[in-house]
């Protein structure tokens, strides 16, 4: 396997009885299936075929369901700098999560994210860099931090912490994210900073936020116990496999009934189809309204949850009166400053939906372009009572197609839908988000929001959105942790062609072999009013790493050091290392360290990755994975944090924890568990309620909101329908929407770009297209198209609101703070049914053709994130590619064959 | 294990052939490249060989357009059904006039769920699957490369050749599932 090409093999070591067994999880997706590291020194002998010959201890050829070792499954790695073979396969012990030892074939494939130089992982950096005459050099390490040290200071002292921007991962490991927000929020302080998906450090859902529902709340049993299961915005067999497979589909097998919305037909939804599930094929972006149309139906059939509303809603004092969530300075209570959400209850709510014209079925099943009697029936479903007077049980669950095409109008429409079905922390009937990155965020400093210059109509400031921030010249340092940032934004090429103004093109390069004067050179641009970029990353990403970075510091990653991190039912677990990692390469919370030590920071003196998770362990309590009881477990008994969580295993345990009066160790199925009895009150945190270190809050038992009831807001279509109306194709242009596909994890930097076998199956960017709409254009599978706009809208100016309708797309467009500009992507077509006639679709970050570059750089005005999924393009036939003619990679059949 | 390797060497140099034929033959011209593609691999290459029985599997006057003829390879033991299809369109690997004949295990390379039942025609495409256990679908025109779905590699596809109206499985490329290597008891 010494080259990108993908031969198969036809044999495979399995493990010897002597293996070293080591278990972790998948490095991928949220839901962190366990896998088992089976670890034996090369030459030391191979597993036989008889069960007391291997370390599974079964006979081979293994049965169906049983453990196997496919080839790609095996790698060899060093450790402690001795080859050795590691054979990476699903853990079939685990009880949880991917029972039955079930696995994706992005985690299945997980054996060959390790170093090895024989296979196409060999550019791993391994050293420090830094750009000398142009060119990325290695140096030590101290070369390479005392310069980025030298600088920063200089702009944090010169042009103020804001100068300073950190952008970086959110998900990456408990100890690194931990360490970046505690260097990058409490020490440098600075405002400019936010995560890889979000151009500000704003909620991702403020519908959830403010309606009271945490993310993450129910547990991955309760999405197959449902008996009709919404699901929004995603093909969760896509992208979260296993919560499809181990979990959902065996509700389906049981009887429950899914409810899909999506403009594509892809293989989960070509299932639940074939099971009797309904399909909701919407125009991008039109889910507000789809989903309005079918609460209207509900409330004008009386088919709400009476008894749940009664208890569970707040009425107009509880949500006005400074009960709701608060009097002061939420946001919640600066998002509602204008009433545009906020209602008084149930009746209130239902005046406003029946008032709302674009609700009515028919206005919305043209808007949407969904069947009138699907739309009927998806009501039917989920709210009509049965003829014995029962309700049946829904559950609804989202994800960023849904919550990344109208951010706050699509995550309030689902919060209030639900809640008028009576979902919401019971038994079959949950909201939640099914989940992207693993949950590895633990954050050691907080944002200082009031040192942002942004400010939106009413009180309250704005998280600053730091791409506009960089835009308008503001940004003298960035720092990359773990991201591409430019790729993984939208209107992307017009940022990086910013980039490269502000870092490339300025007169004041690194000319010199001095370190003074290397560090003099970068202190000239970033006076000059250029930017210096220091880039953290286990590869040489391309523009960020490879074009713009001064400094690059390579990084340790998964495998090659312990870390823990939880999955999206809050399940934490402990990834263990079990090789070397590459060179000088070191995890990122030591880099942060050092930096910070030699910028004069104190509170970095950390040893190895338990200090730091030790460290953050008490920031957690209170949280959604508050892992701080099982520090105080294991030291009561004599262990570390990552020693006890090491004996939890495969399963791990599901925060936030607990230690009862027996002094045993709890975990949290659910959280707003409105069905918690006495008994598991008592269960759970001892006869006398919760004592010691034990926190426990509202979250455990009721919503997030001061009364621990669900705020029922409204879902106004106006706030985006111009920005929709705007952007819906005109001629011939069609809607752009991207995505991820099932075979690749992320931008790819593992497979697509380091696997023969996926990097043969997506060996380019592809663009889905409809048949009908490919006919009129002349375009073929297999053919080269260019996707390309003339209006690519970009918010250019950091403004602040002072009129109610100030960051209305309509009045920024008035206001001339709009630029539209070009952008261009080339694919492989596939034409295919199984995408909504008049949409394409693209994988959303191939780092070759990044589709971002046809999505609107315009935030969702009211929460600041990007509305990702919504853009419009136009497309032409470049020519043909050699997929067309030949067998060997890519292929063209649908994929809702089932 | 290779028992014999003067036979292994040799069945070798007539396998990389195979290979060569069915990984970068296009459905238009045959690919000049493969030759560089080994450099340097080749002995591994050989000594990887094993010796695959070639075994007659079918007549070709017997098959039928897209019906799928169920078969034992590379021998009679646990996971080793087979299926060989004539597809009716020029696919990679296919032999036949109109190289539309192709054969390839029934054992998903995800979990081994079985896929008999499964082949479907859509269009001019020619795939296989769902899988009942966790979905994979694999299209044969392709190499048995994954459309959609969980396995770890590509459906393995039993060499052909045709010799008058007999049609031989003369090797496998990949690994069943379920078996360290694909020959066992040899």
């Amino acid at each position: 396997m010494s080259t990108n090409y993908y031969l198969p093999e036809d044999n495979v070591p399995l493990p010897p009885k002597h293996a070293e067994v080591l278990t972790t999880c998948c490095d991928y997706c949220i839901v962190a299936c366990a896998y088992k590291v089976y670890r034996w020194p090369i030459g030391s002998g191979d597993g036989g075929t008889k069960a007391n010959e291997n370390a599974f201890g079964i006979e081979f050829p293994s049965s169906p369901l049983e453990d196997w070792v496919a080839p790609a499954q095996h790698n060899v790695v060093m450790y402690k700098n001795i080859p050795h073979n590691v054979v990476i396969t699903p853990n079939k012990d685990t009880t949880t999560v991917n029972t039955n030892g079930d696995s994706s074939m992005r985690g299945g494939l997980i054996a060959q994210k390790c170093y090895n130089p024989k296979t196409p992982t060999r550019d791993r950096l391994t050293t420090p860099l830094v750009r000398i005459f142009g060119t990325l050099q290695p140096v030590p390490w101290d070369f390479a931090l005392d310069i980025a040290a030298e600088v920063a200071k200089h702009v944090i002292a010169k042009h103020g912490a804001n100068a300073y921007s950190m952008k970086t991962y959110s998900y990456q490991f408990i100890e690194n994210t931990y360490a970046v927000t505690k260097f990058a929020l409490r020490h440098i302080n600075t405002a400019s900073f936010t995560f890889h998906d979000t151009p500000s450090d704003v909620t991702s859902t403020p519908g959830f936020r403010d309606a009271g529902f945490d993310n993450f709340g129910p547990s991955y049993d309760d999405w197959s116990s449902a008996e009709v299961l919404m699901c929004c915005g995603t093909d969760p067999y896509e992208t979260k496999t296993i919560l499809f497979t181990q979990h959902i589909m065996k509700g389906i097998q049981k009887g429950m009934k899914m409810i899909m919305i999506n403009p594509r037909e892809t293989a989960g939804v070509a299932y639940v189809k074939k099971m009797g599930g309904l399909h909701l094929d919407l125009f991008p972006g039109t889910d507000t309204v789809l989903l309005g149309a079918i609460a209207r139906i509900i409330v004008e059939n009386g088919w709400e949850d009476k008894e749940w509303i009664k208890n569970w809603v707040n009425n107009q004092w509880e949500s006005n009166s400074g009960f709701g969530q608060g009097t002061r300075n939420t946001p919640w209570q600066w998002r509602t400053t204008w009433g545009k959400f906020q209602t008084k209850g149930f009746e209130d709510y239902k005046k406003w939906l029946l008032s709302q014209p674009e609700y009515e079925l028919e206005a919305a099943a043209e808007l949407t372009g969904v069947d009138v009697a699907k739309i009927k029936r998806a009501a039917e479903w989920i709210a009509k009572p049965k003829e014995d007077g029962t309700r049946p049980k829904t559950s609804f669950g989202i994800e960023k197609g849904f919550y990344w095409s109208n951010n706050t109008g699509n995550t309030n429409a689902i919060s209030s839908l639900a809640t008028i079905c009576g979902a919401g922390g019971r038994d079959g009937q949950v909201v939640g988000r099914f989940g992207g990155h693993q949950r590895g965020g633990r954050r050691g400093g907080g944002l200082p929001r009031n040192k942002s210059p942004e400010k939106v109509p009413g009180r309250r400031r704005r998280a600053l959105d730091t791409d506009r921030w960089l835009i308008s010249g503001h940004t003298r340092f960035a720092h990359v942790v773990g991201t591409t940032w430019i790729q993984a934004m939208s209107g992307s090429q017009g940022l990086q062609q910013k980039f490269q103004e502000l870092v490339v093109n300025n007169p004041n390069q690194v000319r010199s072999y001095d370190k003074q004067e290397i560090i003099n050179s970068l202190k000239a641009r970033a006076d000059s009013g250029g930017m210096v970029v220091i880039n953290q990353d286990i590869y040489l990403r391309n523009p960020i790493g490879a074009q713009f970075a001064d400094i690059i510091f390579p990084a340790a990653t998964w495998g090659e050091e312990d870390f823990m991190r939880a999955n999206g039912e809050r399940r934490l677990r402990l990834y263990q290392k079990f090789y070397d990692a590459p060179g000088d390469a070191r995890p990122d919370w030591w880099i942060i360290a050092q930096l910070a030590k030699k910028m004069g920071f104190d509170g970095f003196d950390w040893q190895n990755s338990n200090d730091v998770a030790e460290e953050s362990s008490r920031f957690s309590r209170g949280g959604r994975k508050a892992f701080h009881m099982v520090k105080v477990y294991a030291h009561k008994h004599g262990r570390t944090l990552h020693e006890q969580l090491r004996l939890l295993g495969a399963d791990g345990i599901q925060g936030p924890t607990f230690i009862n009066d027996k002094g045993e160790l709890k975990g949290t199925k659910r959280l707003h568990n409105t069905e918690m009895t006495p008994e598991m009150v008592k269960e759970h945190y001892g006869k006398n309620g919760p004592g010691g270190a034990n926190m426990v809050n509202k979250k455990m038992t009721h919503f997030n909101t001061q009364t621990g009831k669900i705020n029922l807001q409204r879902h106004p279509w106006s706030l985006f329908s111009d920005f929709w109306t705007w952007m819906k194709p005109k001629n011939e242009e069609l809607w752009f929407s991207n995505g991820r596909i099932n075979e690749v994890w992320q931008s790819g930097f593992d497979d697509v770009q380091r696997r023969p076998y996926i990097t043969q199956r997506w060996p380019e960017n592809f663009l889905e297209l409809h048949p009908d709409d490919a006919k009129i254009r002349g375009i073929e599978s297999g053919d080269y198209v260019m996707i390309y706009s003339d209006r690519v809208a970009a918010h250019k100016d950091t403004i602040l609101g002072v009129g109610g309708d100030d960051f209305q797309f309509s009045k920024l467009m008035e206001n001339g703070h709009i630029e539209l500009s070009k952008a261009a992507v080339t694919a492989v077509a596939i034409v295919t049914p199984h995408i909504k006639k008049g949409v394409m679709y693209a994988m959303f970050i191939d780092m070759r053709q990044p589709t971002n570059a046809l999505s609107a750089r315009v935030v969702d005005q009211i929460s600041g994130n990007y509305n990702y999924k919504m853009g419009v393009a136009k497309v032409k036939k470049l020519g043909e590619s050699k997929y067309k003619t030949e067998f060997r990679s890519m292929s063209f059949a649908p994929r809702n064959i089932a | 294990m290779i028992t014999n390797q003067e036979s292994a060497i040799e069945h070798g140099k007539c396998m990389l052939n195979r290979r060569e034929f069915l990984l970068y033959s296009g459905a238009a011209t045959a690919a000049t490249s493969t030759i560089t593609l080994f450099q340097g691999t080749a002995q591994a290459q050989e000594a990887r060989v094993v010796a695959y029985p070639r075994r007659l599997i079918a007549r070709l006057s017997d098959l039928h357009d897209n019906e799928p003829f169920d078969f034992n390879y590379p021998d009679d033991g646990k996971n080793s059904q087979c299926m060989l299809v004539k597809m009716g369109i020029e696919s990679g690997g296919g032999v036949g006039e109109q190289k539309d004949i192709v054969a390839f295990s029934y054992l998903c390379t995800h979990q081994g769920g079985p896929l008999q039942s499964t082949y479907k025609v859509t269009d001019e495409q020619r795939t296989i699957g769902q899988c009942p256990f966790h979905l994979s679908v694999y299209d044969l025109r392709r190499h048995g490369i994954i459309v959609s779905g969980q396995a770890y590699q590509s459906l393995p596809q039993v060499m052909l050749e045709l010799e008058g109206d007999n049609i031989y499985a003369v090797g496998m490329m990949g690994l069943l599932f379920g078996r360290n290597q694909n020959l066992i008891g040899v």
